[in-house]
């Protein structure tokens, strides 16, 4: 009975935890809309505007991936 | 891009795909245990992660030696096709990216930890799109008895089924059951795991793991034991490679589970002995013949991809931030200090406090890069490895979408993590008092200013 | 730390693998890769620049023909301009030559025609003088004296006209017959001019024309007979 306790906590706790990937992946979304946004008006870039959009979208990314390892610790580790 | 389906390369795609429907129906997948640590190899010191990272120094080196070796020698020989050209395409194409980035004077101490990282990690997570990694491995029996005390800790596991003599896998069909949960169980159940040919929570009696420690008799000759060893690796290894050739057409990873022997587990240590030190808590795992329903078992996976573990990610996470305060010092001597300790506008500026704020900020900034680093691609392969054989367990006949998707996601992460010690190295290089007065100085090109602008914001 | 698997040796495991592997990587792969990259890239720079350089010398090397040709072609055009006027000089020296040759051949020609001319009247002269005297004595009865019939003959075709002393200076005597050397040396002696030219013309039919500048005697049987015939009428 316990350990069914406590299974459920972790898995409501982890659950929750990815709520913070909701960030994530808004961020990560605008960051490719207003880069493809950019290479559609000038094309000429789009190496230099892909370069910074892969970089912005691992830094929204990060967010997501500590949220997800905060739940896979809970998962698994805890 | 077009493709070539002519010839025989459709057949021998086609003969693959059939070849992983059928290693899915005679090896149904289980759903492996789950753990964070790199799972420890019986022999008590190897990790799998550790193994598959020397596989990956293995291959950088003779990476190095074959391209030294395919290299043209003089100016005027044509280089060899193949890999080597690719190779030196992308070799290229990197070189010059960093270029663009940092600029010509720190690009050769910049660029070597750049390439370096890309490599380590780019092949550390695409090993876990080889099939059976994750899959094949030693046999595991998930029961320790507390060697003081007697008393026996049983965890979750399966029944085994014997594919060839000597290889095993695991039986999704028998979940095994400990007495406890045998007593419980209602008749139709009982029945039902009847039918499902499984030994433990049927009529058959099966004698609790107590009586397996018990007896010493039931331990296997240490000869026997060797031998039956060395046959199941080499039977696991063979069909690592039918396995592995089923990938080839997006096969199902985890589809293979068998291993090779039981595990002896910790010994006891003779120096802890020595010294008196207590052994209470110490347990020692069950002896049990491998194929012993009496004990439920799982497997500890031969290798798994190094980015999964925390050490592996947290060396390069380290090496790279520690690297980049080096170069910093080596461009700007004692002054790269101001950057983290900045006291020059203290009395001077009426806001002098919040450029020592600022600083401190900085240098908290520099720590959290750390785990940054670190977790950034631990979570990133660790959850793409877990939805490899998540999507193998629930679609065994079409989980190959996900091995293109982390395929990309390997190259991703790994240059998203050179890319980041590059930019950050090339930041400590550029000269704090310069960016005062300059704002974003000439030096810094466009992809380095934009990130400085992000980084504070970044931890 | 435990429960995430973080293990101080197996992290300096990684830490040094990753140095080792660094110094191979460095030493082996990034230095030499990167000095053969350098040297490709320095030898395309240095063929571009080659190619560059030869287009540019192939330029100049047109228009350096372009410039010899120009001026090989004015040469030739001088050339040709100078032998086409050496060739129309010497044509048309050759041309006058010709001209005069021709003219010296006609006029040669000529005076051979009228001495021929003279010559066939000459020997006609006696023939003349012989049927006009059997003519004569057919007409009159009358048969003349050989001589009195050659000196009537003669005067029939040298007789001087009467007023032939009037003129002077240069003479040109008409006759319808050429006349012998004795006649023009009488002829002189009777014009007692100093400078007297001979010529033929057969059709003044007999008497002598005799032409000083201006000044012309006729004393020609053709003028006779015409006058005779105005009066007849």
């Amino acid at each position: 009975m316990e350990e069914a306790v406590m299974l459920a906590g972790k898995a409501i706790g982890a659950g929750l935890a990815m709520i913070g990937a909701l960030g994530g992946g808004v961020g990560i979304g605008l960051a490719v809309g207003g880069a493809v946004q950019a290479m559609a008006r000038n094309p000429d870039f789009s190496s230099t505007i892909q370069t910074n959009m892969i970089l912005g979208v691992a830094f929204a990314e990060a967010v997501a991936i500590y949220a997800l390892v905060v739940s896979l610790i809970i998962l698994f580790v805890l | 891009m077009t493709f070539n389906w002519s010839g025989k390369r459709r057949w021998v795609a086609l003969l693959l795909l059939i070849a992983g429907f059928v290693v899915m129906l005679t090896v149904p997948p289980v759903i492996p245990v789950i753990q964070l640590p790199g799972e420890v190899w019986p022999n008590g010191w190897m990790t799998n992660t550790l193994a598959a990272s020397i596989i990956v120094w293995i291959l950088l080196i003779l990476l190095a030696f074959y391209t030294r070796g395919a290299m043209p020698k003089g100016s005027n020989e044509v280089p060899r096709g193949g890999f080597y050209n690719l190779f030196e395409m992308a070799f290229e194409g990197l070189y010059g990216f960093v270029r663009n980035i940092t600029g010509e004077r720190y690009l050769r101490y910049i660029f070597s930890f750049f390439m370096t990282i890309f490599l380590i990690v780019l092949l550390s997570n695409w090993i876990e799109l080889i099939p059976g990694v994750d899959s094949v491995g030693f046999l595991h029996a998930r029961a320790q008895s507390d060697p003081a005390t007697g008393a026996v800790e049983v965890e979750e596991g399966f029944e085994l089924n014997t594919v060839l003599p000597g290889v095993y896998a695991l039986d999704p069909d028998c979940p095994w059951l400990s007495p406890e949960e045998t007593a419980v169980m209602t008749v139709e159940a009982r029945i039902a795991r009847e039918q499902q040919n499984c030994a433990t929570g049927t009529t058959r009696v099966i004698e609790g793991p107590e009586a397996l420690v018990a007896g010493a008799e039931h331990e296997l000759e240490p000869a026997a034991d060797s031998e039956s060893a060395e046959a199941g690796v080499e039977a696991a290894a063979t069909e690592a490679a039918v396995a592995h050739e089923g990938a080839v057409t997006g096969d199902t990873e985890g589809a293979v589970e068998e291993g090779g022997r039981i595990d002896e587990a910790v010994e006891p240590d003779p120096e802890a002995a020595e010294t008196g030190e207590p052994q209470e808590e110490r347990l020692e795992a069950v002896h049990a013949p491998t194929g012993d329903p009496r004990v439920p078992w799982h497997i500890i996976p031969f290798l798994r991809a190094p980015s999964t573990d925390l050490n592996m990610t947290a060396a390069l996470a380290l090496i790279a931030v520690v690297m980049t305060q080096v170069l910093g010092f080596r461009a700007l001597g004692i002054g790269y200090l101001t950057k983290f300790f900045n006291f020059r506008t203290l009395l001077t500026s009426p806001l002098g406090g919040i450029d020592v704020a600022v600083g401190l900020l900085e240098l908290i900034g520099e720590f959290a890069r750390i785990l940054s680093f670190a977790f950034r691609l631990l979570g990133n392969i660790f959850a793409g490895s877990i939805l490899l054989f998540v999507m193998s367990f629930l679609i065994p006949f079409l989980p190959w979408p996900f091995f293109i998707l982390e395929f990309f996601v390997g190259i991703i992460q790994a240059l998203v993590f050179a890319l980041l010690t590059a930019i950050f190295m090339n930041l400590a290089t550029a000269s704090h008092h310069a960016e005062d007065e300059h704002g974003h100085a000439e030096e810094i090109p466009v992809e380095a200013s934009a990130v400085g602008e992000m980084t504070p914001a970044h931890p | 730390m435990e429960g995430l698997g973080l293990n101080l040796g197996y992290l300096l495991v990684q830490i040094i693998a990753f140095i080792v592997i660094y110094t191979l990587l460095t030493r082996f792969l990034y230095d030499p890769l990167t000095n053969v990259l350098r040297d490709r890239r320095q030898r395309i720079q240095r063929g571009l620049e080659d190619a560059a350089a030869a287009a540019n010398a192939r330029r100049n090397a047109e228009t350096e023909a372009e410039k010899i040709l120009a001026a090989a072609r004015a040469e030739a055009a001088r050339v040709v301009e100078e032998a086409r006027s050496r060739g129309e000089d010497v044509a048309r020296s050759v041309e006058t030559e010709a001209r005069a040759e021709a003219d010296r051949i006609r006029e040669e020609g000529r005076v051979r025609a009228n001495e021929e001319r003279d010559r066939q009247l000459a020997d006609l002269r006696g023939q003349v003088a012989g049927i006009a005297s059997a003519m004569a004595q057919r007409l009159i009865g009358e048969s003349l004296d050989q001589k009195r019939q050659q000196t009537l003959v003669n005067n029939f075709f040298t007789q001087m006209p009467a007023n032939a002393k009037t003129l002077s200076g240069s003479v040109e005597v008409v006759s319808a017959m050429p006349l012998t050397d004795e006649e023009q040396a009488r002829a002189r002696r009777d014009l007692g001019a100093e400078n007297v030219t001979f010529s033929v013309d057969p059709n003044i039919l007999g008497g002598l024309i005799l032409r000083s500048g201006d000044r012309v005697v006729d004393g020609s049987v053709r003028s006779g007979l015409s006058e005779m015939s105005g009066r007849l009428r």
